[in-house]
């Protein structure tokens, strides 16, 4: 702002100095973009005005900046263009040309930093699963690179990790334009272009195209494991950004102890920042989200329809914006106003998805893999602590997943409904407290659907 | 300054140099033209202040110096003039123009006041391209049927230089058609190490098409924000589109529902009767029937009528009607090479169709089908 004002009075004299046409042509559009031990830097709009105003304007200008801030020494024009770029024109060519069919050309992902402007930090909404995370992500952005470094975000999934890393990168893109470059990339590009790398014989390119970024951002960590150059490459890119004080930020499905082929060193390394995790949104999470998305579509539905989503549906905010998608495409199709009954049909329609493959057997069968105690242990009458805590896990998985009577879950276990009932209730509110139980059970439920 | 000059090579460089003045009301110089005569050499410049265009033109120097001349009324006088030879004399900021039984006195402006021409910046003013002028103009022509001019998409009136060391791809969409040509790097010389992308304006490449020659060496330089054209006696310098082009590669169809290959100009003259009958929106339908060896073309209008017209074809894949812009999808005929065109459907509406010449791997041109209403 003090910059802009600056700049404004010094056009104020300098538009006094030189014809109106000159200044019309050659300064109007300019602006004072930085000023740093005595340089200042003026953007101008194209080359032929820096050409003109380095030849001919220069000394004018210094001495009018010198009147105004003494220390100004020299100097520098940089040629910064300007974007024409207007939505709502935009929105009217796509009502002028409805009935063409046009060639889906996506110009929101910019191919520099290969971030989707989608994602800001403004959009992304807090609750307490998610603060810490969150408080993290706005941190960095003011102290880049010096904070926290590396920023390791785990979360399950559909819960926000992408959309809070790629806001980071675009904070940075708007906070300091042209300063720092931001670079996103899921970690299968990562390995697909070090896989290009090695096969064409230009690893120097890829390695500079990673070294060369000030603020690097992979999603999916966890799929470079086992994969041995890569992590190699990766550790190298690391180590070289994390030298030259450059911000890395990852994200990952489960924290980084918990990726079981990924290197020590690597291991280590993610250790040395900031891990945070994002944990289930909670119930009013869910509806601000539900509201803000309806806000951005401009669309409105029945408080009571809100709330019955935000109940059904708790675990993925992905599944939460397709189920409010399906229904909002429901009302605008049929032209009806969506009842609580139609909501509830179309929640269960998108709701019967990979439950129904899943059987009692297979539950108690991963559990018991994933504990390494027997399918006997867990069905018997041992109280041990050991025992106790998978048992409930079953308990909560076989209510969680397949929905089942509480009397029916006692008599599996041997044990009456009220245990049922109390293991329950016990683990659903634990998963949300205790990240290390929660990601026990991620992974036991990707044992489950894996099979 | 003092020059003779032989009237059809001023003439030549005029119309040359003329498409890059422009109109500007604060800048009425931008109207002119610098005349500049130095090193022993003419040399005529225009600028809009988004392209700037320099020719050198042959003739006799008698005295150095500089002088503008505004450009319409001096390309109105040379082309009506009749002697071959000119006597043109600058006069304190008047321009004299003198044959064996003509004289006349133009009112320049000061050549200080003319926009200085920028240049490559330092570091990058050794990288060039070079091609020959007759390839890339061939290139460029059949890339830019691709677009259009619009106020709506400006980020879209441009063409995408896509430079890669194995070659060159020049990319251009309107969002309804996409043509892409690739220039493999056989046809050009370079001492670039880096691949870049570059968004140069569709004006720009206009404007090279009217200017260029065939046979000549190009050479083709670029900055972050600027791009030059040179050749023997032209330097074309334009400023590029600070904008991203999307990733098209992803919409290029691999897969078609059904094939057609037929003769080129027996589809062109097709499409141009269909057109005639061709409603508000210019849409014509082909029609490909299942294990046939003829494609029907139709277009039908309620206030007009209707025709059809048959076409010999070898035909692969599943019966299939597309309805298309027929001049779109001209222009993609247009832009392709060879007597045989290769027509690719997609029974999905939502994906393109694509034209190319069957064995052709360096040019392509896809299509969106109108929806049927």
């Amino acid at each position: 702002m003090e910059l802009e004002q600056l700049w404004q009075s010094i056009l104020g004299e300098m538009e006094v100095q030189i014809s109106r046409a000159n200044f019309a042509t050659w300064l109007k559009n300019s602006r004072l973009i930085d000023k740093k031990d005595g340089t200042f830097y003026i953007g101008l709009p194209n080359n032929f005005a820096k050409e003109w105003i380095e030849n001919k304007y220069q000394k004018n200008l210094l001495g009018i900046i010198r009147n105004f801030d003494s220390s100004a020494k020299n100097l520098k024009f940089v040629v910064v263009s300007s974007n024409p770029k207007t939505a709502t024109k935009k929105d009217l060519a796509q009502d002028l040309m409805s009935f063409e069919n046009r060639i889906s050309l996506d110009f929101k992902i910019d191919p520099e930093t290969n971030l989707n402007p989608r994602y800001t930090l403004d959009s992304f909404i807090v609750g307490p699963s998610n603060e810490l995370a969150y408080a993290g992500a706005s941190s960095i952005v003011k102290e880049l690179g010096l904070k926290y470094n590396p920023f390791f975000v785990y979360s399950g999934v559909g819960l926000g990790k992408t959309h809070l890393i790629q806001a980071i990168g675009n904070a940075v893109g708007a906070q300091y334009p042209g300063k720092f470059r931001p670079r996103y990339v899921s970690s299968e590009k990562f390995t697909s272009d070090i896989v290009w790398g090695i096969r064409n014989k230009r690893m120097e390119d890829i390695k500079k195209k990673y070294r060369d970024v000030d603020v690097l951002i992979i999603d999916d960590i966890q799929f470079i494991g086992g994969k041995e150059k890569t992590e190699e490459e990766f550790f190298h890119t690391f180590n070289a950004l994390y030298e030259g004080n450059k911000q890395i930020i990852i994200s990952s499905d489960r924290p980084p102890q918990a990726i079981p082929t990924l290197e020590e060193r690597l291991r280590s390394r993610f250790g040395g920042g900031l891990i945070v995790d994002i944990g289930y949104p909670e119930y009013e999470v869910r509806v601000a989200i539900i509201k803000s998305k309806l806000q951005g579509l401009n669309r409105d539905l029945n408080q009571v329809v809100i709330e019955l989503i935000a109940n059904r549906i708790k675990k993925n905010i992905r599944e939460l914006e397709g189920v409010l998608n399906k229904i909002l495409f429901y009302q605008e199709r049929k032209g009806v106003d969506i009842t609580e009954k139609i909501a509830q049909e179309i929640i269960e329609k998108s709701a019967q998805n990979l439950s129904r493959r899943v059987s009692d057997a297979q539950i108690i069968k991963a559990v018991s893999e994933f504990y390494n105690i027997s399918t006997e242990n867990i069905l018997g009458r041992s109280r041990k602590k050991q025992v106790v805590e998978p048992r409930q896990i079953v308990a909560f998985l076989l209510r969680d997943i397949l929905e089942m009577s509480y009397p029916y879950i006692g008599e599996k276990l041997g044990r009456d409904h009220t245990t049922a009932i109390h293991a329950y209730d016990k683990i659903n509110q634990e998963i949300n407290k205790n990240s290390s139980l929660n990601q026990k059970i991620i992974l036991i439920r990707d044992m489950i659907y894996k099979d | 300054m003092k020059v003779v000059i032989v009237r059809s090579n001023l003439k030549e460089g005029l119309g040359i140099i003329s498409g890059a003045s422009g109109e500007n009301l604060n800048l009425p110089i931008l109207k002119h033209s610098l005349f500049d005569v130095s090193d022993n050499r003419i040399k005529l410049t225009t600028t809009n202040l988004e392209i700037a265009a320099s020719f050198l033109i042959p003739g006799k120097i008698i005295e150095q110096g500089n002088a503008t001349i505004p450009l319409g009324i001096f390309q109105n006088l040379i082309n009506n003039l009749q002697s071959e030879r000119l006597n043109i004399e600058k006069n304190k900021n008047s321009i004299e123009i003198k044959t064996d039984n003509y004289q006349a006195l133009i009112q320049g402006l000061a050549p200080e006041d003319f926009p200085i021409i920028p240049k490559i910046s330092d570091e990058n003013k050794n990288e060039f391209i070079e091609i020959d002028s007759g390839v890339f103009k061939e290139a460029l022509s059949q890339v830019v049927v691709g677009t259009q001019f619009s106020d709506l998409r400006p980020e879209l009136n441009s063409v995408f230089f896509n430079f890669s060391l194995e070659n060159i791809k020049l990319v251009a969409t309107d969002s309804f058609r996409l043509a892409e040509k690739t220039i493999p790097s056989s046809q050009f010389k370079t001492n670039h190490k880096n691949t870049f992308k570059l968004l140069v304006p569709l004006k720009t490449n206009q404007e090279l098409l009217r200017i260029l020659k065939e046979g000549e060496v190009l050479k083709i330089y670029h900055d972050l924000n600027q791009i030059l054209f040179k050749t023997e006696n032209l330097e074309f310098i334009s400023r590029l589109v600070d904008s991203n082009f999307p990733d098209y590669t992803a919409v290029i169809p691999k897969k078609f529902d059904s094939e057609i290959v037929v003769n080129r100009e027996e589809l062109v003259s097709a499409l141009k009767l269909a057109g005639i009958f061709g409603s508000r929106f210019s849409e014509i339908k082909i029609r490909v029937p299942e294990a046939k060896k003829t494609v029907e073309v139709w277009s039908v209008d309620e206030t007009v009528g209707e025709n059809h017209y048959f076409l010999t074809a070898k035909v692969q894949g599943k019966a299939k009607e597309a309805n298309f812009n027929w001049r779109h999808l001209l222009d993609g005929l247009k832009a392709i090479r060879g007597g045989e065109v290769f027509l690719g459907l997609n029974s999905e509406d939502n994906k393109p169709a694509l034209l190319k010449t069957p064995s052709d791997v360096f040019y392509l041109y896809i299509l969106m089908p109108i929806l049927k209403t």
